[in-house]
Order: C-alpha cells, then structure tokens, then sequence
C-alpha cells in the first residue's frame, strides 16, 4: 500500500515538474516563435465560413494538447529501466510500451510544425473519437485551421482509432473492389512502410494547410531537439540523429510550406545524400511510432457496450436492441459497416456458415459515393488568394470536385500521387467514393456533453468527408431518404416550403457511381432514432477509461432538434462553374462527365 | 496443429488479419425477380428504376442494369448502378439511377444485374414502359 503511494506520488510530482518545465519551454518558445505564428491572418473568407471564436477555440485546444503531453511525458518517466536483448535488439519487458509511449508524445507534439502551435492532436482529440474537437469549426467551416491563421485543410479530420487495421491498398480483381489505404482518398496506401495507418502520419506535417513543414527533414529536426529524444533513441537507436543540419534549418522550419521563397522545392532544408537518407528514415520511425499508439488498446482499445454486450456483459436497451436489428436489416448498414454477424445465405444459397468475426471493426475497408451534397461551408472553396506567404490553396474555387478515391488514382489536384499504374483506369469507376470508415466512436464526446445530438446538452460533431452532417439523425435520415426527397438543387436553396436535410435534400456533389444499397430504406423516425441510440453503443470507454477523453474546457451546446441541427449555419451555394480540368480532365475522364 | 494456432494467434492479435473485406458468398443456383421492376421515383431530372430478386450471391458489389430508349425494338440507352450485397438477407433489391430523361416521355426498359466482373445473374426480364412526368 504505502510503496503504492509512494509510486504515486513520485508519478504526480514527476508530472508536475515536467508539466512546469513544459510551460516554460512554451513562454520561452514563444519569443521565438516563427513567422507562421506571427503572420497576418489570412482571411479570403465571406461572412459565415470561420466561427467567431476561432482564435479563442483554437488556443484552448493547443491548451489541451499540452495537457496531454504532460501526462505522456509523466508516464515515459515511469518506464521500467530500457534492457536491450538478442539481434535484431528488442527491448525486452518495456519495448511495447516504449514506442506506443514515443508514438504518443509525438501525436500531442505541437513543435512539430513551424508555427510550434500545431500537433496531429490539435484536429483528432480523444474526446470526440479522435475527430475535429471544436464544436463551432465542425457547424461552419468543417476543415479545421493549419499552422498558418487561418489556412484550412479541405475535409474533416479522419478519426483514426481502428485506421491502423485497414489492410495495404489493393484492388482485388476477382471482386473489382479497392479495399485498404488510409484517408478518406485512400491516398496512404501503405505500399511502402506496408502499414496505411503509419503512411498516413507522414501526410499532414507537411501539408500546406495542417502543420505544414516546408521540408520532411523539419520532422527530423524538431524530433532532434525534443524532451523525448532519449525515448526515440532508446526505441529506435542511437545514432538516429547524426545528422548535421545547416544553420539555416531552423528559419527554414520556422516557414510554412508552400511559401513562394521555396520556390516549389519540397526539400529546401540543404543535406548531404547520407543525411537526406537518415531523415527520412527518422520520418519512417515517427510513422511507425504514431502508428503503434494509435493500434494500441489506448485508443483502438474495444471497450464500448457493443462489446460488452459481445462478450455477455451488458444488456442492450430495447431501442438499442432495435437499432442493432435494423443496422442489420432494414438499414442494411451492415452491407459495408460489418458489424461480425456470421455470413449465412438464406433463401436456396448454399453456405450456412455462422461464424462470428472477433471485434468487429464496423467497415468493410472499401469506398462508396453516397452521393453527399457538396458544402459550400468548406473553407477550402474560399482560399483562391494568396497568403502572406505567396501560397493559394485552392486556385480553383468552387471550380473544385472532389472525386476522393477517382482523383487519387489519377494523380489529380486535391490528391496525392499514385504509386501503381495499373489502377489508374478504374478511376471512372471509383469517382466520388471516400473510404468507408470504422463506424465505432463515430458518436464518441466528452462525458460532459454525452451526445452529438440536439437539444443537448450535445458536443458538435461534423460527419462524413465535407461535414455536410451535423448530426448523427441526419446521416440515418440521408441514407433513409435521399432519394425520396431529392430535389436538383445545391444546398442552400431547397424550394419554399421544404426544409433541408429534413424533407429536402440537394443533389450529389458527384453524381457518378452512387451506391444505391440505400437512399428510400423505409425507415420510420422512431427507427432511425433507434439505428442512432444502436451507433451510441459503439463509444469507447464504457468497460474501462478512454485515455485523456476527460480532457475537454469547452462548452456544451443546448436547445434546437437533430433534425435541423446546425441548419442556421446553411449558406447558399454559389452558382458552381464547371470542374476545373486539372481534376475533371485528367485521363481517364470521368464517365459521364461532371458538372 | 499448435504452430497454426499460435500463427493465427498473432495475426489476430497484431490486429493485421484483414478478416473482414467483404466476403464472396457462394451464388445462389438461380437468381429470379421477386418484386417489379417498377418506377420507384419519377422527378424529371431523376428517374429511378428498382426491382427485388432472391440474394444472387457472388461479389459484394453487384450492378443493377437498365437497358432503355424510347423504341421499345431498341433499347439503345444502358444506366447502372452498384449496390452492396447483404450476406444475411435473403433477397436483394435493385435500384439503378437515370439522369436526365426527356419529360413526358414514354421509355421502354429491361433490366439485369451483374456481378462486379460483368458476369450477368441471367434475369431474363421482359420489356416494360414508363412515361415521364
């Protein structure tokens, strides 16, 4: 008992004195902080598109990403002594929970972008499943802002708890079916470092709107003058950062990516050939840190009631029972979200397996168009001008589609480039599809604010890749009635007496290739509530703590109905010009043409 | 017998079993339509034709498939549609998108379903008609 309160107490004064040690770096940081964070504020943005407390929200996010920092920097004190045995050297007892820890501390890291004011948290934030954490960027602008204030991505942050099960992207020729990759293009496809989940990580730090580093070689950098550096060391080597980095690095990390004075260059920071190679390969270990956190049982960590009821633990509410059966059957969700049921074909079919699939992971690793209306509240439409830094995200405006898988194929705008060439002619038949993404947490909030449903007390989310959705009755009620209340509109301009998401519904931002397993499904309103009270049962957190998911300061939102939820924030889409060619026009066309 | 248990073991707790890509069932010996085919929706700009057969089986994805035009000896016009095969449901119901048909205009139709490598469920159907709004 008493060593157990001394382990304590040596865990809370640790805690402490790092927490202050933090707080300090981050007040002498400041002074030095680079012209990312000193920049004027871009603004290219109409009324409406970024929240009026963005400034403040924004800060109170880099607060809490600090917060949990701490705690990890607190528990990598306690690690047991680090034992190297055999060859290849493993650490032996501690190894497992070394680089989940390393992965940790790098995920709350707000150094590792040049404004020093970003992490890979600040977007994906336990409390809300690993998804945006500021309620009023989910109901406005939806891309959440990158180290430059205020530059803005171009979907909704992915939740990533479960991302690292998705398989290698491939496309399986007996079902013409891709399955696998990360993001919601599928663009980390993990053909290198074999793991989607780890590629992934290696996208947004040197995005030009999310972290945004001029250069990889910044990630080595940073990572070199990190509190943690030992930990990194211990996991991955000595040696790892014998690199000499010019003088000059430091100023050249400090500007965000994209900044005409690179002049296009992706790797401005001057390295010899030996140590290019070794910073890349320290961006291969930050991937592969990140990637062993975000698998580990702290975040993909199976502890919803769904699984407690799987394992005989808890009984679900009748409508919670009635949500699950409709998933099943009438909603037909679980012709994509698999939910681990046993496969057994009625009617004359043949096979009568019944085997059920151990923690199912609510996807099929696929993509589908759902034919989601485009959101004109997407800040990227707006960023058609250049920053201070000579930089336009979107030269296109509202010129901009986004095909999601069909443009990563083609090496399009918008995407990444594509490493295999023989997928390049499905593109036409993948056009508009966005990976089908792990259905568990998607309802995930702080305790504070238990639902992501008006009246409340709720905790804004924004759902599928353009957050057009702000709740999650109106994804149930889109897949139950799309087709039934479609009208040949953009959104913002249902006709009189219709009232959108409710009995109107625009059309598709890509009108190709739209899933038709759902769109008139039947569902009566008591049973779509109940398919919602079923998704609730899909949190994390219910059998034991979700790590740092008690970490939110903001406010909850009250009052209004699910139905309507975020409905006041409705602007009228812009009359839309053609898509531009450097998207619709790359071979091979989409078929038929988008508008 | 014990090399193969611990194998799976690790794959299973490794987390990188890909257990849960779509399966392919087993095709059904013969596929017929149920219900339909019949207009389910008719606003003009969009047209949609569906149909319910028993579960064909076979890829996850199928295919609706309408052929269409307005001279009923030549159906000249082709939409498709995919759609995601439920395992556990014994019947499948069809639903294939037409953009953009001339208003007040009479349409003549056959429908198919495909597998997602073209192969057909062999539905023979029999020509059948609607008139746009």
């Amino acid at each position: 008992m008493r060593q157990t309160r001394l382990i304590a107490l040596a865990v809370a004064s640790v805690t402490i004195v790092i927490a202050v040690s933090i707080s300090t770096h981050i007040v002498s940081g400041q002074s030095e902080r680079s012209a990312a964070a000193s920049a004027p504020v871009y603004n290219p943005y109409p009324l409406g598109i970024l929240p009026a407390d963005l400034s403040s929200e924004t800060a109170r996010v880099q607060r809490e990403v600090d917060m949990i920092e701490a705690r990890a920097l607190a528990r990598w004190k306690t690690l047991g002594h680090p034992t190297l045995a055999g060859q290849p050297p493993i650490l032996q007892n501690t190894g497992t929970e070394a680089i989940e820890t390393l992965g940790e501390l790098m995920l709350y890291d707000n150094k590792i972008s040049p404004g020093q004011n970003l992490a890979c948290a600040s977007c994906h934030m336990p409390y809300a499943g690993f998804s945006g954490p500021t309620p009023s960027v989910n109901l406005t602008m939806v891309a959440f802002p990158g180290t430059v204030h205020f530059r803005a991505g171009k979907r909704t942050p992915q939740r990533h708890p479960y991302a690292p099960f998705f398989p290698v992207l491939q496309y399986n020729q007996v079902q013409g079916l891709f399955f696998g990759g990360n993001f919601w293009d599928s663009r980390a496809t993990g053909y290198k470092l074999r793991v989607p989940d780890a590629e992934q990580a290696q996208g947004p730090p040197v995005d030009t709107q999310e972290m945004g580093f001029p250069d990889t070689a910044c990630i080595a950098f940073r990572l070199s003058q990190a509190v943690y550096r030992p930990l990194f060391e211990q996991v991955w080597g000595e040696g790892s950062f014998d690199i000499k980095f010019p003088g000059e690095t430091e100023r050249i990390c400090a500007t965000p990516a994209g900044a005409a004075m690179f002049a296009g260059s992706t790797t401005p920071v001057p390295l010899s050939a030996a140590d290019r190679t070794r910073a890349n390969i320290v961006y291969d270990r930050w991937a592969q840190s990140i990637d062993s956190f975000e698998q580990s049982v702290q975040v993909s960590a199976f502890s919803s009631k769904f699984d407690a009821f799987l394992a005989g633990k808890y009984t679900l509410t009748p409508d919670e029972m009635a949500g699950f059966k409709l998933f099943n059957g009438k909603g037909n969700c679980n012709s994509c979200h698999l939910d681990g049921r046993g496969t057994t074909l009625k009617s004359d079919q043949a096979d009568t397996s019944a085997a059920a699939m151990v923690n199912p992971l609510f996807t099929c690793f696929g993509s589908a168009n759902e034919g989601v209306p485009l959101n004109p509240g997407d800040a990227f439409y707006y960023q058609t001008k250049p920053d201070s830094y000579g930089f336009i995200a979107n030269p296109y405006g509202f010129g901009y589609r986004d095909l999601g898988l069909g443009s990563f194929l083609r090496s399009a705008f918008g995407s990444g480039p594509n490493p295999n060439v023989n997928w390049k002619q499905y593109a036409p038949t993948v056009d508009g599809q966005m990976q089908v993404s792990s259905v568990r947490d998607v309802a995930s909030t702080p305790p504070q604010c238990p639902t992501t449903e008006a009246p409340g007390p709720y905790f804004q989310k924004a759902f599928f890749h353009n957050g057009y959705f702000k709740s999650l009755k109106q994804v149930v009620h889109f897949y139950n009635t799309r087709d039934k209340y479609a009208y040949p509109v953009t959104s913002g301009h249902c006709p009189k007496g219709k009232t959108e998401k409710v009995d109107c519904w625009p059309m598709p931002e890509v009108r190709n290739n739209i899933d038709m397993t759902s769109g008139n499904l039947g569902l009566t309103d008591e049973e779509e509530n109940q398919i919602v009270a079923f998704l609730e049962t899909l949190s994390d957190g219910f059998t034991r703590p979700y790590l740092n998911s008690d970490t939110y300061t903001g406010a909850c939102m009250k009052g209004g109905s699910a139905a309507t939820q975020g409905n006041e924030h409705l602007i009228p889409t812009p009359s839309l010009p053609p898509c531009v060619s450097a998207i619709c026009g790359v071979a091979p066309v989409p078929s038929p043409s988008i508008p | 017998m014990s090399r193969a248990f611990v194998l799976l073991a690790i794959a299973v707790l490794s987390g990188r079993l890909c257990a849960q890509v779509s399966p392919i069932t087993p095709e059904a010996r013969g596929v017929r339509i149920i219900e339909g085919p019949k207009m389910e929706l008719a606003k003009g700009y969009l047209t949609i034709i569906s149909w319910t057969t028993n579960n064909p089986g076979g890829s996850p994805v199928h295919y609706g498939v309408v052929h269409y035009g307005t001279d009923p000896h030549s159906l000249t016009e082709t939409a498709k549609s995919p759609i995601r095969l439920n395992p556990d449901h014994s019947s499948t119901v069809f639903r294939v998108r037409l953009d953009n048909l001339k208003p007040q205009t009479t349409y003549y139709y056959t429908v198919d379903s495909i597998q997602a490598n073209g192969k057909s469920d062999g539905i023979k159907g029999t020509v059948n008609h609607f008139t746009t709004p």
